[in-house]
């Protein structure tokens, strides 16, 4: 016997086929999709740039770079604001997200004065930002910074403050300290909270540094947007969108992968 | 038209290559008490699942007045592990629910429901929310729902769980007070095997994977049963027996 | 093993909560010893207030009133010298089994070493040997259990609290539990305070049964059990027992 011999009844098989149908749908939407393109923009009259023009303006991009930079260039400024801002993010939300988690004194005093801010939206602070720092590399960032913090601090601090009350028993029962229920108890608990807002962050992170960059930038795929919008290059837009929505992509297929590697206790059991 | 209410058909269950269960077969008269025990991990989960047809089997079938069951065109009830009440509808919608789900007149809905509230003296409760009930209360009402339908086959998961003995006493005592009444088909799965000896007419013993039936026993002891009662150990002995892995 | 020093002692414990205004009784007015070594079972029907009468020894409550004494001094809040198994979901799921079990040592400050050495010797007594690595969601219910039984064996307390341990498992796995902690026990003695709301398991493994009434609790009787071990829960002794016991306890609706 070399091959195991699989044995499935009919209704088996007919439910094994039915699943394997549902891998061709996004396929037949995306298909779908692509189609109506082609049709929108060949309709009389229509600005639209079709798929052929977004194909045509990327081979453009390669030999002709805008402001210096290829495409890649741009994505990769975009990039590295986000990753810097993210960076800083992250470090002081998650610490100050702990603090006022853990520390009801701490909670009291910053807690209030925190929500107020958060509901400030990130691109409301432009204003007040380019009056201070002008137009420039360190203005964009800032501007990303505040509005990726918001999310991480919001989920640590409700991730350390949510600790299972079974757990502290447990420390309390080994007579832990504090600082040691804080460290080998409470932050290891709200691991997957804290992650939540990474994955969040990442995310509006991404969003606000194209908004950033469409405001006043002089790189980066958002920059590219407002060229394409200021040149009637509509073709340079939507290759823009495109790659945005790639990044995007990417950009949260990789936190979930970090999160898989850091915590694998979080890995659900499927079925 | 066969005698037998329930036929489980040389029942058989792959997973790729892993072979769970090899050829189940085994019949149920109208209104038997049949409980099923195994030794822990025997695959009981995958008959269920396979009873409650959440899978289809590789090989065999599961067929009801001779018809393969659906439960579209047969009555199937189903008591679970934990309870599953509705939590948003009183004891009494709760206890009619599967009824108005089979869009059963409103007077024979009405009817059944009092007297499943009679038999189990959930008079009192009859206006209470689930959540406001103890948790052996709430797998009652899941019960009483169950058998309020009148079931072809009824289905029962080890509903007692962890509940402390005196209370699974007196609770096994009202199921088979309600299936006296009421003459339902049980099938009751549990891998207490003095539970099954307390309940059952007929015990079906599982072995390992690939699981196949050990045993088909008749246990003719009279009600209610005494678990001191020297038949009674001796029984309980013996699919001990067949099952201990500890 | 035979010692009739008392390694425990509750006098007069007491505990009432404030729920919607009104004051309710949990626990009433408890008194009885612990002696040294002894497997005592505490048993009551469901939801009588077996829990809380073990936290208050475990001090993660502090009773209305009464005193608790261990080895005659009384004792406040929780002390290194009391450990406890939880009934369920209490490993820290990012720990591995190792990690858990060392958890206590941790606390107290011992270096890496002695940590691991010492948990070994309890994961390998538990029968958990080639599991070191291995985290809790990829363990079994009992399997869990007995991390959670060597976790509290290894920061050597004097007295093991028990609660509802094996509640969670399956019929049989809980047979294979039992037989395990007497193996356990019967190698490494400490005093075991049990609790369980299941007859047959408290006379399988009990030296001494003290059955509480439902709620609010407080001590119905208590039993000594002379059966020699193993026991045999269909022995006619037994049984016999535990009719006696079982028409002596409270049903709880």
């Amino acid at each position: 016997m070399n091959k195991p011999v699989i044995v499935q009844s009919e209704a088996e098989r007919r439910a094994k086929n039915i699943r394997r149908a549902y891998a061709i749908l996004p396929v037949i939407s995306l298909s779908l999709l692509t189609a109506l393109w082609f049709y929108a923009s060949s309709s009389k009259g229509s600005n639209f740039p079709s798929p052929l023009d977004i194909w045509n303006r990327y081979l453009l991009f390669l030999e002709k770079p805008i402001r210096g930079l290829s495409l890649l260039g741009h994505i990769w400024a975009s990039l590295k604001r986000v990753f810097i801002a993210l960076g800083v993010a992250w470090l002081i939300g998650i610490s100050f997200g702990i603090l006022i988690g853990w520390n009801k004194k701490a909670n009291a005093l910053f807690g209030p004065i925190f929500t107020a801010i958060r509901s400030v939206p990130p691109l409301a602070w432009v204003p007040l930002v380019t009056m201070w720092f002008g137009t420039g590399e360190f203005p964009q960032i800032l501007i990303v910074f505040i509005g990726a913090i918001m999310p991480v601090v919001v989920n640590t601090q409700v991730g350390i403050s949510n600790v299972y009350q079974i757990y502290l028993n447990v420390g309390k029962i080994f007579n832990a300290s504090p600082k040691q229920v804080l460290f080998e108890i409470a932050i290891p608990s709200a691991l997957d909270a804290i992650f939540a807002g990474l994955r969040t962050s990442t995310s509006a992170g991404w969003m606000v540094v194209l908004a950033a960059e469409m405001l006043g930038g002089k790189s980066g795929v958002g920059f590219l947007i407002t060229r394409g919008m200021d040149s009637g290059d509509y073709a340079l837009c939507l290759l823009s969108m495109i790659c945005i929505g790639l990044v995007g992509a990417f950009l949260a297929i990789a936190t979930i992968t970090l999160e898989r590697i850091i915590c694998p206790w979080t890995v659900k059991k499927s079925s | 038209m066969s005698e037998y209410k329930v036929e489980v058909k040389n029942l058989t269950k792959y997973f790729g290559t892993l072979h769970v269960l090899d050829d189940i077969s085994f019949k149920v008269k109208k209104g038997e008490f049949v409980c099923i025990v195994g030794p822990t991990g025997c695959g009981k989960t995958t008959l269920l699942n396979l009873l409650t047809r959440i899978y289809m089997p590789s090989k065999g079938d599961l067929l009801i007045d001779g018809e393969s069951a659906h439960p579209k065109k047969h009555n199937l009830a189903f008591v679970f592990q934990e309870p599953s009440a509705i939590p948003w509808k009183t004891v009494e919608k709760n206890l009619s629910y599967g009824l108005e789900i089979k869009k059963l007149p409103k007077e024979v809905i009405r009817e059944r429901v009092e007297k499943i509230i009679e038999l189990m003296g959930l008079q009192e409760f009859r206006n209470a929310y689930p959540h406001q009930l103890s948790v052996s209360t709430e797998q009652r009402i899941i019960i009483g729902r169950a058998f309020a339908m009148n079931p072809d086959l009824l289905l029962m998961d080890e509903p007692y769980g962890q509940m402390d003995i005196k209370l699974r006493f007196y609770l096994e005592d009202e199921v088979i007070r309600l299936w006296k009444e009421l003459g339902n088909t049980v099938l009751f799965i549990t891998h207490n095997i003095e539970e099954a000896v307390y309940l059952a007419e007929r015990i079906i013993i599982l072995t390992n994977k690939p699981t196949t039936i050990k045993e088909d026993l008749k246990v003719d002891l009279p009600r209610p049963r005494d678990i001191t009662d020297p038949e009674f150990i001796k029984i309980r002995q013996y699919v001990t027996e067949q099952i201990k892995w500890w | 093993m035979d010692s009739q020093k008392i390694k425990l002692e509750l006098e007069n414990i007491s505990q009432s909560y404030i729920v919607d205004n009104k004051v309710t009784d949990a626990v009433i007015d408890i008194s009885f010893s612990v002696k040294d070594s002894e497997f005592l079972v505490i048993l009551g029907p469901g939801r009588c207030g077996k829990t809380v009468l073990l936290n208050m020894i475990a001090g993660l409550e502090k009773p209305v009133s009464g005193r608790i004494l261990l080895n005659g001094e009384e004792i406040k809040g929780s002390d290194r010298r009391i450990g406890m198994v939880f009934q369920k979901l209490a490993l820290m799921p990012w720990k591995t089994v190792m990690g858990n079990v060392e958890f206590g040592l941790k606390i107290q400050g011992k270096d890496k070493k002695t940590r691991q050495e010492i948990s070994q010797k309890f994961i390998n007594l538990v029968g958990l040997q080639g599991f070191e690595k291995s985290y809790p969601h990829q363990l079994s219910g009992g399997m869990k259990q007995r991390v959670g039984i060597a976790r509290a064996y290894a920061s050597s307390p004097e007295i093991l609290l028990m609660d509802e341990p094996f509640g969670q498992l399956d019929a049989q796995t809980r047979y294979a539990m039992q037989n395990e902690i007497l193996r356990i026990w019967e190698t490494e003695k400490r005093t075991i305070i049990f609790v369980t709301n299941n007859i047959e398991e408290a006379l399988y493994l009990a030296d001494r049964i003290i059955l509480l009434s439902k709620f609010p609790a407080h001590v119905k009787e208590i039993y000594e059990i002379n059966l020699p071990r193993p026991r045999d829960t269909m022995d006619p002794e037994f049984l016999k027992l535990r009719k006696i016991i079982s028409e002596n306890t409270d049903l709880a609706l």
